[in-house]
């Protein structure tokens, strides 16, 4: 099911899909030192 | 609000109405009309999807939200991201290859007609019914603010947007809320800036955070455990937010037509891609930075007079009521915590940076103990409130954010965070009503016209049933006053939904074996089940979406050993 069309700057979608959870991941782990920092 | 203001409130909305129409131009056929051609490129896609999402209740209600309950409604998006993920694995492929109008026709291909019609058929009640309120939330603002007529506030601010969405389709939908919500986003920012900057010398940013974190605002990340274990009707924590939140956002985006409606517009699967990966990146940072408003303006409100209850017209109904007598001591008696603030905050600059914490610690704890004397008076006004029969106006988290604005933003920015919420309120909305009527059109219709139509016709209608739908959700709007916070009156309408739609998706997509008989009783069964878990238990809302889905993929596993039938 996967597309034929390159997507922009990595080969395969795979790497968007990798690079959307990460930011997500950094974004909890922000959210995380915030509460800790500001609580 | 002074004439400048409504210089800028008129010039601003005026002009996204010329815009619209002047991006009106579409190829007269339901593909012109419903989906821009399919000519779209991502950054447009991207823009239509945030636009449809964040509507005026959003930046209304969002800083509110904060402001009372603090920052931890953001952990609702968590869930946001990986959606965008299995939408773009999943969802998209199947959409772009069989060229589709709505997510519905596909049902009908997978299962048959009656399972597409009863979705279709949700879809079309649940959004009239979201969209109304939708329309409902930029009137309050005039009405509160102008004292107009909450009916014809309605009336008219509904009939504004309809212009350019009838006339342009999909395509002016799109242009419009590209403008729109840069001027939104702009405008946010600039509020943002201002709230810092009216700040007394001494406190910047980072002392604001502290001011509110002692509050007990800045609580980002919530495990929602307890002493007692993990608490069910706890509203937002992480694990709420992120598995709750995934299902909610996975239907939205995969089976709602409002948003389906607008990536199907991209000119390739790979502009549909990156418009949701792209929506999956920057849509948590941006609802932050919209709650961090809130918690700036509880830091802004700690140095200057806070209103008891930030919505003025009940507070006037008590004032010639059995209960006037109650409220002037109430209001003596915070007038009395407000000139203590004022004594305990003016040391309060000269301490927050410096090295002895233990003053510092001091008086923010004194200064938490009489916001925590503040909230239980709030509480004392809303049962007033309640008691003298108001029973719709007891919430005045809507206010808040506005009521700031009008007190004490400059002129002209006080018009432009107008046009701000007007404009967030159209974005959305205009594609709502695009989407209700390609859903009509498509769904409907076209499914039961047996009469030979011709792209000429079928644009007009398609045109009518726009018209129609915004009339429609005008009359829901006037209904609508009773909600309390407009935000989670939308997303609790669509948690009673959503999950079993994206239920019978699932299903179409993940278990070829279930056929229409199975998966459309599961559907039902399923929604029954949903409804029943909202009036009579207390789980959290988010958790529906997911007891819905899960609910529809288990019982049509089970009812399909019942149901004998030849392939669909």
């Amino acid at each position: 099911m996967e597309n034929p069309e390159k997507p922009p700057l990595f080969a395969t979608w795979k790497g968007w899909y990798l690079l959307v959870l990460a930011i997500l991941l950094a974004e909890i782990v922000f959210f995380y030192l915030i509460t800790k920092a500001f609580q | 609000m002074r004439w400048e203001d409504w210089l800028v409130l008129i010039i601003t909305l005026a002009g996204i109405i010329a815009y619209g129409i002047y991006r009106s131009a579409s190829t007269r056929n339901l593909e012109g009309y419903f989906l821009s051609n399919r000519e779209m490129p991502w950054y447009l896609v991207l823009l239509s999807v945030m636009g449809t999402q964040a509507s005026a209740i959003t930046f209304l209600s969002a800083p509110g939200q904060a402001y009372t309950d603090g920052m931890r409604f953001v952990q609702y998006y968590l869930g946001l991201p990986m959606a965008m993920i299995v939408i773009s694995m999943g969802f998209l492929p199947i959409f772009h290859k069989l060229r589709l109008f709505t997510a519905y026709e596909f049902l009908e291909q997978r299962f048959d007609h009656k399972t597409r019609l009863f979705i279709s058929f949700i879809f079309l009640l649940s959004r009239g019914l979201s969209t109304g309120i939708s329309v409902y939330a930029p009137s309050i603002i005039l009405s509160s603010l102008l004292g107009w007529n909450i009916y014809w506030t309605i009336v008219v601010m509904g009939g504004l947007l309809i212009i350019y969405t009838v006339s342009g389709g999909a395509r002016a939908v799109a242009y419009t809320q590209q403008l729109q919500l840069i001027i939104v986003l702009g405008g946010m920012l600039v509020s943002g800036y201002t709230v810092v900057h009216m700040l007394p010398e001494g406190v910047g940013f980072r002392d604001a955070l502290e001011i509110s974190g002692s509050l007990g605002k800045m609580n980002v990340i919530t495990s929602g455990f307890t002493e007692k274990g993990f608490d069910w009707t706890d509203r937002y924590n992480i694990f709420s937010g992120i598995i709750g939140g995934f299902f909610l956002a996975l239907s939205y985006f995969g089976t709602d037509q409002s948003q389906v409606g607008r990536y199907l517009t991209a000119s390739s699967i790979r502009e549909s891609r990156m418009g949701l990966l792209m929506n999956g990146i920057v849509k948590i940072p941006m609802q932050f930075l919209i709650l961090l408003i809130g918690v700036l303006v509880l830091a802004f409100y700690q140095f200057n007079p806070s209103p008891l209850f930030f919505n003025k017209a009940p507070i006037e109904k008590l004032r010639s009521s059995a209960y006037a007598d109650s409220l002037r001591t109430l209001e003596s008696k915070h007038e009395e915590v407000i000139g203590e603030k004022r004594h305990l905050v003016a040391a309060l600059p000269g301490v927050l940076r410096s090295a002895e914490t233990g003053m510092k610690d001091s008086l923010l704890g004194q200064l938490s103990a009489l916001h925590e004397k503040e909230n239980g008076m709030r509480r004392e006004i809303r049962k007033m409130i309640l008691a003298n029969g108001a029973r719709s106006e007891d919430n005045d988290t809507n206010y808040i954010f506005l009521r700031f604005v009008v007190d004490y933003l400059p002129v002209g920015l006080v018009g432009l965070l107008i046009a701000v919420i007007f404009l967030a309120a159209w974005g959305s909305i205009a594609a709502a009503l695009n989407s209700l009527a390609s859903s009509t059109m498509i769904d409907f219709h076209k499914r039961f016209s047996a009469a030979v139509r011709n792209d000429e016709n079928d644009y007009r209608l398609s045109k009518l049933y726009t018209l129609g739908w915004g009339v429609f959700c005008i009359i829901v709007a006037q209904f609508a006053t009773g909600m309390g916070s407009l935000i989670e009156a939308v997303n609790v309408l669509g948690s009673w939904f959503y999950g079993v739609m994206l239920g019978v998706f699932l299903v179409a997509f993940y278990l070829k074996h279930i056929r229409g008989n199975a998966v459309f009783w599961a559907a039902i069964l399923g929604e029954v089940l949903v409804i029943s878990m909202y009036w009579f238990t207390s789980v959290g809302w988010l958790w529906l979406n997911a007891v819905g889905a899960i609910a529809v993929v288990l019982l049509a596993t089970i009812l399909q050993f019942f149901f004998k039938e030849s392939k669909t």
